[in-house]
């Protein structure tokens, strides 16, 4: 049990306050009924197997951000890092600010901000290794890192920034809400630590002394109806219209007058024109092995259905010439999907903080699309390797087995492919959040699946192709092309005037970006005029095979660097940062210049 | 289990292995805060808290102090004592024997050749009162330099004076308590919430029980000014003005304390001639508060039933700071809020132990508020330390700011810097570099060899930190705290305390004084010496410092507690017992800005880091809130110049030039740029710093600059990052 001293401050005890039975979103603050099965048992911290006799401790508790009285003193971060032990270039508490104003009619509001241990807790849905834990317990979202094995998907669903991926340890930690201090009557660390009224803790619904409103909503806070969070809100000196963000996110909110929220948008102080390439910082994200691995997942999955196509379908389409090629084709073929997914899978498996934990990713199959897809794709690889295996001898017995194999790759692709989309329908993260990342992912399957089949059935045939296997695998290229295409156009159009970090993205996009995005939609242009011509007139001779590998080069590229795009894009519903800390900007500054190679300017040199 | 795991795991959370918490007080600023740091089995220094029944802080610290344990531990540290012949050779180790020897032989060899003041001693606010007092003895009592002086004189000296001149003697008359009763606060140059965040917290929690108007003075829209019911964006430097503005207003409407002026202060007539000529529309032109702003505050002060007026920096390095510290005397004179609950002028002090130096180090005369210019003083400690009164000079000799210009022109040839860092800290780095490197001998006694003074030094003596001594600091609100021995000096660093000791045995005039050798024997010494003085110490024990979590003075023996508040009788310590109404005519010194240089510097603290970053620059947790210098700049300024948010530009001034990443913020007007002096090679490379003609204290927040974009940015950068080693 924490240690509580004889003289503990006032300041420092739950207060006892009556909350309401239910509480702003409609769900009941006494959760001893609907965890029934878990009330009256230790939390064993730290392997302590005593019960608190704390009477609230069934009750949803939650912080209250009084964000009129904040000054950004930093003591609620700073006494969250001391007790929690945590490393420079890592909180699970941060304050972040918004400005607006004219000097010296100037406001700053400060934003203190951990985990909202949220009603919806999206971080323990989308975690594929259940290594969260929503405890019946004061409502605390706990997180194991015992079990995480570090792929970081919480930290993608989650509005709030609260999971903190650890690069250095390989996983992911986070507030614990201090339930050890909660087990003995006292308020967690950082509202105990708070100098400013502006901090505190309690019952969720219930007003500290001295305050009087319970909102859900301040400017720079995502809105709640994305994981109805346990916190509650105080600000009532007006503020003015546009507050900006001083964080590298060209973001700021304003106020709608109709509905008195602020909503984000595009920050015109901070515009740019200039259209730059950027493509080493494009190139060299963290999120390589998603491009890697959702690239050529998707690439398998198309060229598969396009084998399988040609194999059942081929001849009554018309395309016997084709299925009688892929036939002949069938094992390097086959060979070539089996190899590239695999690497496709061990990419996505090399990046996880812990890779050896890699099985733990079936573990949350009933709420985490990471889950589904890991068992689809896994499920895919496993029919794709059983059809391959099978199809290769000419029995019934095998046949039989090659069929159920195809089954099982289908039910795995489809599946896998869905939720391979699905993960990325994340609110938090608008840019994202359309349905273009699927039109996009089937654009990919089609394109590069044609083009992979196309290429191996060249290859094998001393570089010769039929007209109708050209035609053929032309269609779903061509057809890839213009879906993906037309995925964007409507993307770009959608996020354009949106009002969300979906505008931001989009003015990064167009600007620091800029020139890449541009070259990129130039050649989807140029790729798909070639493309239908190419099924048209063909390829032949040296000049064709010169031209089929410069288109080749050309698609890939085109799908590198729309999927880096993609990635390095993505601007998320994350509380506003400060100007050194929580600022990606100047994270990268200090890689770049070496400020990071010091230990504490708290940002990791290596953050691969 | 592959797809289901329901048998959860023990919930971990940190635990430091805390095994005893051991009572102490910060090391940094002068809040005064009781903290206890814990040890782990092994007895290393894991975790800090606050002290729960402590009246200052209650349970509560501020970042510093949450990281404190960490202090023992950083980078940096000074473990043997170091020596060599020319600054720039390679410093080669040494033992203390050796060490001591040569210091105490170049002492010698500089006084004989040069003269006792040839050798010049410039120490700091951060070590113990115990050590002040041992220090002062060794400087006035055996080596007898006049040239002996504190860092103090760059932050608080012009306090002291303001204080002295208007009340006779230095000491801050009020306490924090005063926030519980006070009924209209005013803030000059002060940001609680970034300076003294447990400060704030006082004044916060007074005003969630009783609301009373806050008023701020600041050129800058700080956290504070912002919290504040009026804001009052000054033109920097021109506070002057404004105060007497204000003293105009409550005269000319008759708010004033007749019955308090009349019985406790004298000079009322040629004051009031001097602020007759500060009406509300001369004073606006100059201070840029508009009359009517001027006239409403000067009422909403006057009419309070008590009311305070506190300030920091922004009055004390200026100038003009200890006419400022004056004027805001003359404003709670006037208004009989001197020695009330709720009425007082306090100065929110800087340095965990500047009221320690003021008091008892000697800098600025001897020990316990004594002066060298009166002869009863000289014999009172001429007698107890055993020596000849004619050893003190009869006037006191050159504060620190002029230290180093008598380098420059040859009369000081040696220097002792204890605890502090002019490399840094003081004002146009390229003169002090110069300064530096034309002594014939440093000695730099600190705990941190990597402190950019040392770059100079001659001998380095490795000195303890903070708790690994023992000893008192006393704060603001004049508590004596004390700090128990929680660990010991790092590597082979000793106490400040036993260094001085040494040294002192190394002259045969310390052979003849007493120096105890512990810091408790010296505080009875302190307790002797101020016996029936304003600063009576005599009814305090280590004992009771702890079981009180510190005592204010005066605490006369027998007295159960301190004394919260001073002048509560409206005696004062000049002779005739009054105060003084002082005239303060304003005059613009400034270096204000041109078409040259046409920008207004300001420099100041930021809450996570401590003067010139030896300590915080290096607790990473702390460090990342800012951990490269930054310059607040007003957008369409940057606009038009065309710089960045988050890139460099360049900054030149009369002095020098820096390169900085700035911040485009509207907290700054468009012709002001604010810069934390805490960052080695950045701010004080531009500022001025004009001394003020009482406190000689530099007006560091006063300069022009002229500001351009810089093309090169990944340059500017390199530059940046190179320009220190933390």
């Amino acid at each position: 049990m924490f240690k509580v001293r004889k003289d503990e401050p006032h300041y420092a005890y739950l207060p006892d306050a009556k909350a309401p039975t239910e509480n702003q979103y409609g769900k009941k603050i006494d959760l001893s009924e609907e965890y029934a099965e878990l009330t009256g048992k230790s939390l064993n911290i730290n392997g302590d197997s005593s019960i608190s006799d704390n009477p609230d401790r069934y009750k949803q508790h939650g912080f209250y951000f009084n964000a009129d009285n904040c000054i950004s003193c930093h003591a609620c971060e700073s006494a969250c890092s001391e007790k929690n032990d945590l490393p420079p270039y890592l909180a699970y508490r941060a304050v972040g600010y918004v400005e607006g104003g004219t000097y010296p009619s100037y406001t700053r509001l400060n934003i203190s901000m951990a985990c909202n241990h949220c009603d919806n807790p999206v971080c323990l849905k989308g975690c594929p290794t259940r290594a969260y834990t929503k405890y019946a317990e004061y409502g605390a979202v706990l997180q194991d890192p015992d079990i995480c094995f570090g792929c970081g998907y919480c930290t993608w669903v989650c509005p709030y920034n609260a999971p903190q991926l650890d690069v250095k340890k390989g996983h992911v930690h986070k507030c614990n809400m201090c339930v050890d201090r909660l087990e003995v009557g006292l308020k967690p660390a950082c509202a105990s630590a708070c100098l400013a009224g502006a901090l505190d803790f309690g019952v969720i619904e219930t007003t500290p002394e001295n305050r009087d409103q319970l909102k859900t909503s301040i400017p720079g806070f995502p809105t709640a109806d994305i994981t109805n969070p346990n916190i509650r809100f105080q600000q009532t000196k007006t503020l003015p219209q546009d507050m900006s963000r001083t964080d590298a996110t060209a973001l700021k909110y304003h106020r709608n007058d109709e509905t008195g929220e602020y909503e984000p948008m595009v920050d015109e102080q901070r515009k740019s024109d200039k259209k730059l390439w950027n493509l080493r910082k494009l190139l060299t994200s963290h999120e390589n092995a998603h491009i890697a691995f959702t690239l050529s997942a998707q690439t398998v999955i198309g060229a598969f259905f396009i084998v399988l196509f040609a194999q059942y379908f081929g001849n009554d389409t018309g395309f016997v010439d084709f299925a009688a090629n892929v036939s002949s084709t069938y094992l390097p073929l086959m060979a070539t999907l089996l190899v590239l997914l695999s690497f496709g899978m061990a990419k996505l498996n090399l990046h996880l903080g812990r890779p050896h934990r890699f099985y733990r990713g079936f573990y949350n199959w009933r709420m985490s699309p990471v889950s589904r897809e890991i068992a689809g794709i896994s499920l895919f690889f496993a029919g794709l390797a059983g059809y391959a295996l099978f199809a290769w001898f000419n029995n019934g017995v095998a046949q039989f087995f090659a069929n159920l194999s195809a089954l099982a790759a289908i039910i795995g692709g489809v599946g896998g492919f869905y939720y391979m989309y699905k993960l990325y329908r994340i609110p938090a993260r608008p840019y994202w959040n359309h349905w273009q990342t699927g039109s996009s992912f089937v654009g990919s399957a089609l394109t590069l699946g044609g083009l992979l089949v196309v290429i191996v059935v060249s290859i094998t045939h001393g570089f010769t192709l039929t007209s109708a296997t050209l035609e053929f695998t032309a269609i779903f290229i061509l057809g890839g092309l213009i879906i993906e295409s037309l995925g964007l156009l409507f993307h770009a159009r959608d996020m354009k005037h949106s009002h969300s970090e979906g505008a931001v993205s989009y003015y990064e996009q167009t600007t620091t970006y800029g020139k890449s995005w541009l070259f990129r939609n130039i050649l989807l242009v140029i790729n798909s005029i070639a493309v239908a011509l190419v099924s048209i007139y063909g390829l032949s001779g040296v000049s064709g095979a010169i031209l089929g590998v410069v288109l080749s080069l050309s698609i890939l590229t085109s799908a590198i660097l729309g999927r880096a795009l993609f990635y390095v894009l993505v601007i998320p519903t994350t509380m506003p940062g400060a100007f050194f800390w929580r600022n990606k900007g100047f994270e990268e500054h200090a890689r770049e210049t070496g400020l990071a190679n010091m230990p504490q300017a708290g940002v990791l040199a290596d953050n691969h | 289990m592959l797809f289901g795991r329901n048998k959860k795991n023990p919930i971990k959370i940190a635990d430091k292995g805390v095994v005893d918490w051991k009572y102490t007080t910060c090391g940094y600023c002068s809040t005064g805060c009781s903290i206890e740091v814990g040890l782990d089995k092994n007895g290393a220094a894991v975790a800090t808290r606050g002290v729960a029944g402590a009246d200052v802080n209650r349970g509560k610290l501020c970042l510093k102090g949450i990281f404190e344990h960490e202090l023992f531990n950083i980078p940096g540290r000074g473990d043997k004592p170091l020596i060599r012949e020319h600054f720039y050779d390679a410093f080669e180790q040494t033992n203390w024997d050796t060490a001591l020897d040569k210091v105490a032989d170049e002492i010698k060899r500089i006084q004989s050749t040069y003269g006792r003041d040839a050798f010049a001693i410039v120490s700091t606010g951060q070590i113990m009162t115990e050590e002040f007092y041992t220090l002062g003895k060794l400087a006035r009592g055996v080596i007898g330099t006049n040239n002996y002086d504190g860092n103090t004189t760059l932050c608080m000296s012009s306090a002291v004076s303001g204080y002295k001149r208007s009340f006779g003697s230095d000491g801050p008359p009020g306490c924090y308590d005063d926030f519980e009763h006070t009924d209209c606060l005013i803030a000059f140059g002060s940001n609680l919430p970034e300076q003294h965040p447990i400060i704030y917290w006082r004044l916060k929690q007074a005003l969630e029980k009783r609301q009373f108007p806050v008023i701020v003075v600041d050129p800058r829209v700080t956290m504070f000014a912002q919290m504040a019911d009026i804001h009052l964006p000054v033109t920097p430097g021109t506070d002057l003005a404004l105060l007497n503005s204000l003293v105009h207003v409550i005269l000319d409407e008759g708010l004033e304390d007749r019955a308090y002026i009349d019985s406790n202060t004298t000079g009322y007539d040629e004051f009031i001639k001097t602020v007759e000529h500060y009406d509300p529309v001369s004073a606006s032109k100059i201070c840029g508060i508009d009359e009517d702003t001027i006239r409403n505050v000067a009422r909403t002060y006057a009419n309070a039933g008590a009311a305070m007026s506190i300030w920091t920096m922004g009055i004390n390095q200026s100038t003009h700071g200890s006419d400022g510290v004056c004027a805001i005397n003359n404003l709670n004179l006037v208004t009989g809020n001197i020695g009330k609950p709720g009425g007082t002028s306090l100065s929110i002090t800087g340095q965990c132990n500047a009221m320690g130096t003021r008091e008892w180090s000697g800098c600025s005369g001897l020990p316990g508020y004594r002066v060298l210019e009166k002869q009863q003083d000289r014999e009172d400690i001429a007698k107890f330390w055993g020596i000849d009164p004619e050893f003190f000079p009869k006037k006191r000799g050159l504060f620190q700011t002029d230290i180093f210009p008598a380098i420059e022109t040859g009369q000081i040839k040696g220097m002792w810097l204890i605890a502090t860092n002019p490399m840094t800290s003081m004002t146009n780095t390229a003169r002090i570099r110069k300064i530096l490197e034309k002594l014939d001998f440093l000695v730099v006694q600190d705990a941190y060899q990597d402190c950019e003074s040392n770059q100079y030094a001659n001998v380095y003596l490795p000195a303890g930190v903070w708790a690994e001594k023992e000893g008192c600091f006393t704060n603001t609100e004049r508590r004596v705290n004390l700090i128990r021995n929680v660990i010991k000096p790092h590597g082979d660093s000793k106490p400040d305390l036993w260094i001085f000791n040494q040294m002192a045995k190394r002259f045969e005039q310390g052979q003849k004084i007493k120096f105890p050798e512990t810091s408790e024997g010296v505080f009875d010494e302190l307790r002797q010496l101020s016996k029936g003085r304003m600063l009576d110490y005599s009814g305090m024990s280590y004992e009771k410092l702890e079981t009180q979590k510190g005592v204010q003075w005066p605490c006369t023996e027998g007295d159960e507690t301190g004394s919260p508040r001073l002048y509560t009788d409206g005696k004062f310590q000049y002779p005739d017992g009054k105060a003084k109404l002082l005239a303060l005519p304003f005059i613009d010194n400034n270096e204000v800005p041109d078409d040259e240089y046409p920008f207004w510097m300001n420099s100041g603290r930021v809450v996570e880091h401590f003067h010139t970053r030896t300590r915080t620059g290096k607790v990473g947790n702390i460090n990342k809130f800012s951990p490269t210098p930054y310059m607040e700049m007003n957008p369409d300024s940057a606009k038009e110049l065309g710089i960045q948010h988050g890139g460099y530009a360049r900054l030149t001034s009369r002095r020098g030039d820096g390169v900085v990443m700035v911040q485009c913020t509207q907290r700054v007007p468009p012709n002001m740029v604010f810069i934390p002096f805490h960052f080695h090679e950045c701010a004080n490379r531009l500022t001025l710093g004009l001394l003020d003609p009482h406190s000689r204290q530099p007006a560091f927040k006063q300069c022009a600059v002229k500001i351009e974009a810089v093309a090169d940015q990944h340059a500017a950068a390199v530059r940046n990052k190179e320009a220190r080693a933390f």
